[in-house]
């Protein structure tokens, strides 16, 4: 067991006209489940592959515990690999799959097998030790890939999307087992995901990136309730955070006739504009009399059973905006209604309409 | 392609319809009959032959005429040599076209597409515009006349590495070889314990075509070789003396050293369609 550090990391794919992962620091305590996050392109993979030593490192180091492997071969990182597409020896079975790495070490035939039925019988693999690959469905690969990495009790195991090639329902289940087997194992996880639905339920700390440079580190509900910046704020929940366009003047926003206090922080520097952000359950739907509240044309409601999240248009200056707002009593609006909402000011974020940056 | 083909599919294998055995019998015997006339022109005189109607059915006349080849050329001694030399540079090919084509497909270092170029670039230099100076290296080497002249520069070809880089490339996920590294494996024991597995039916394919290639060649061996220490196509020559040579006798001859070819066809035979069938399940 041991922590991860990346200390400026940077990786430069070749005739690529920007870094891929641009000076990363990231430091990942010992036993910790990191989930690295964000959309497609922003360096995720490559991030994981520069700790699993699949990619070099440009610039700056990766540490293992207190050990610098920026130049270590993968083979010497003691780290274990899950990939997207589990990459399992195809003609090799389970069992020998899952021996690979042991063989590898020159482990004895019967410490082997009893190291495999062990790892096999946690994932309830027991009875597919001698099948190969091909006779296996989607979820039992994964599972041997993941009795592979575990076999070896590494230091360090790195998971690239390894749920993305199950559906719906098994990856919710698998989802569950991953985080349960970290929790009994207690081994250092760095994992890879653009779902942020995973990210939040899963990891210990999530770590958002976009564009190659890391945004946020922090516990999910950390990033949930104070995003750092417009991305984070965009990114994580779902539906979105609605962002809305705000001009702000003696501590206070107006957002299309609506006051909202702002902290000391977003009000001054000569700062007019602002973006609130107001997440859709933020927003109260409030009475036609209530005259600080904005006008809501529903365009849409979804009802999910427990949740109803109504769709519609508001006026703010010259501008028709987009809304979400999440209403608790289902049935109550119907599209074609109009109908007033008003964001709680407690759970209004506010961010530099220039930089992104969070005020406050 | 599977839609238009005539057959029916039991358990997910296609069963060919009437109309593809017929064209794959009608092929095969056109393909067969040279094979089966040689039998027949072997135990048959020039005169017999020649005469109004050609005979169909080959006669035991044709043992005799094997021990007459076997006295006028020395085909034992070819055969053998030909099995050395085809055997040695298959073995050479297939293994060194294999590791040169697992480094170009997937191992990352400085000049690699260049060094590809040129490899392949060789494939289009005419074999005889080398022979003069290759003659004269093996020379100087001490080596003409023997089978080494023949092996060596047969022992690898462009064709074979560009061959096994195209199948290693396609067939080996890159995950496969970086999960290899992940579990403590480097790069040699990769390539045995993961790439060799999946690059068998092109490494058969490969074996074949080269002691096809390495049989057949007449050319260099009888510029290279004496009729002292031939191999078998040039021992062939011995057969054809004379003012009016026995066609029987040639074709015998001919015969006699054909059947080894054909037995390591049969052998390497079900490896290839294998292969062929293991690509048709994965596309
Ligand atoms: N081998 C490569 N050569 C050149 N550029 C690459 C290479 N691999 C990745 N990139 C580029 O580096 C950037 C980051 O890629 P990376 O694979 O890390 O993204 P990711 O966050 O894992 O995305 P995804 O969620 O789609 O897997 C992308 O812009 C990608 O195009
Ligand atoms: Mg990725």
């Amino acid at each position: 067991m041991a922590t991860v550090t990346f200390k400026g990391a940077q990786r430069w794919y070749a005739g690529a006209d920007s870094p891929a992962v641009v000076g990363l620091d990231l430091e990942i305590g010992d036993g910790e489940f990191m989930v690295l996050v964000g959309p497609s392109g922003c360096g995720k993979s490559t991030t994981l592959r520069m700790l699993a030593g699949l990619e070099p490192v440009d610039a700056g180091s990766v540490f293992i515990g207190d050990r610098d492997v920026s130049l270590v071969p993968p083979k010497d990182r003691d780290i274990a690999m899950v990939f997207q597409n589990y990459a399992l020896y195809p003609h090799m079975t389970v069992e020998d799959n899952m021996g690979f790495a042991l063989r590898m070490a020159g482990m004895k035939r019967p410490e082997r097998r009893r190291r495999v039925a062990e790892a096999a019988r946690m994932l309830g693999l027991t009875d597919y030790l001698d099948r190969k690959p091909r006779a296996l469905s989607g979820g039992q690969r994964q599972r041997v890939a993941m009795g592979r990495a575990i076999v070896r009790d590494p230091a360090v195991f790195c998971m690239d999307e390894p749920l993305s090639n199950l559906d719906a329902k098994m990856r919710v289940q698998t989802r569950a087992d991953i985080a349960a087997l970290q929790a009994e194992l207690g081994t250092t996880t760095v994992y890879v995901t653009h779902d942020q639905v995973e990210a939040m339920t899963m990891g210990h700390r999530v770590a958002v990136m976009n564009e190659g440079a890391l945004q946020q580190v922090d516990v999910p509900l950390g990033l949930y309730d104070r995003p750092a910046n417009l991305f984070v704020a965009g990114f994580i929940g779902s539906p979105r955070m609605n962002l809305l366009p705000a001009t702000v003047r003696d501590g206070r926003a107006t957002l299309g006739g609506v006051e909202v206090p702002v902290p000391a922080a977003a009000d001054g520097g000569g700062r007019a504009a602002v973006v609130l952000g107001v997440r859709p359950e933020s927003f109260r739907l409030v009475p036609g009399d209530d005259a600080a509240a904005l006008s809501l044309e529903v365009a849409l409601v979804e009802e999910l059973g427990a949740d109803s999240f109504v769709h519609g248009h508001v006026r703010i200056g010259d501008e028709r905006q987009l809304l979400i707002v999440r209403s608790g009593d289902r049935g109550s609006v119907r599209p074609g209604e109009v109908v007033r909402v008003r964001p709680d000011p407690a759970r209004t974020h506010v961010f530099d309409a220039q930089t992104g940056a969070r005020l406050d | 392609m599977r839609a238009r083909t005539h057959g029916a599919t039991v358990g997910g294998v296609m069963r060919g319809g009437w109309v593809s055995y017929t064209l794959v019998g009608l092929v095969t015997l056109v393909s067969v009959f040279p094979l089966y006339y040689t039998i027949v022109m072997a135990s048959h005189t020039n005169a017999e032959m020649a005469s109004g109607t050609p005979p169909v059915l080959p006669t035991l006349s044709i043992v005799d005429n094997v021990k007459k080849a076997l006295d006028l050329a020395p085909l034992n001694q070819g055969l053998i040599n030909s099995l050395i030399v085809s055997g040695a540079i298959t073995v050479g090919t297939v293994t060194l076209c294999t590791l040169a084509g697992f480094a170009f497909a997937k191992l990352r270092f400085r000049g690699s597409a260049v060094l590809l170029a040129i490899c392949v670039a060789t494939m289009m230099v005419p074999l005889q515009m080398g022979v003069i100076p290759l003659y004269m290296m093996m020379a100087r080497l001490g080596l003409a006349g023997h089978l080494q002249a023949v092996i060596l520069p047969s022992l690898c070809t462009a064709f074979g590495v560009f061959f096994m880089r195209q199948y290693i490339a396609g067939a080996v996920p890159d995950e496969l070889i970086e999960a290899a590294y992940m579990d403590g494996a480097g790069p040699f024991r990769v390539l045995v314990s993961i790439v060799v597995p999946a690059a068998r039916p092109a490494m058969a394919v490969l074996a074949m075509l080269t002691f096809l290639t390495a049989w057949n060649d007449f050319f260099w061996p009888i510029i290279v070789l004496s009729t002292q220490n031939p191999t078998v196509q040039v021992s062939f020559q011995s057969l054809a003396t004379g003012y009016a040579p026995q066609q029987s006798i040639i074709m015998a001859g001919t015969l006699y050293g054909t059947v080894p070819v054909l037995v390591v066809f049969a052998l390497l035979g079900r490896q290839i369609v294998g292969g062929i069938m293991q690509g048709a399940v994965k596309g």
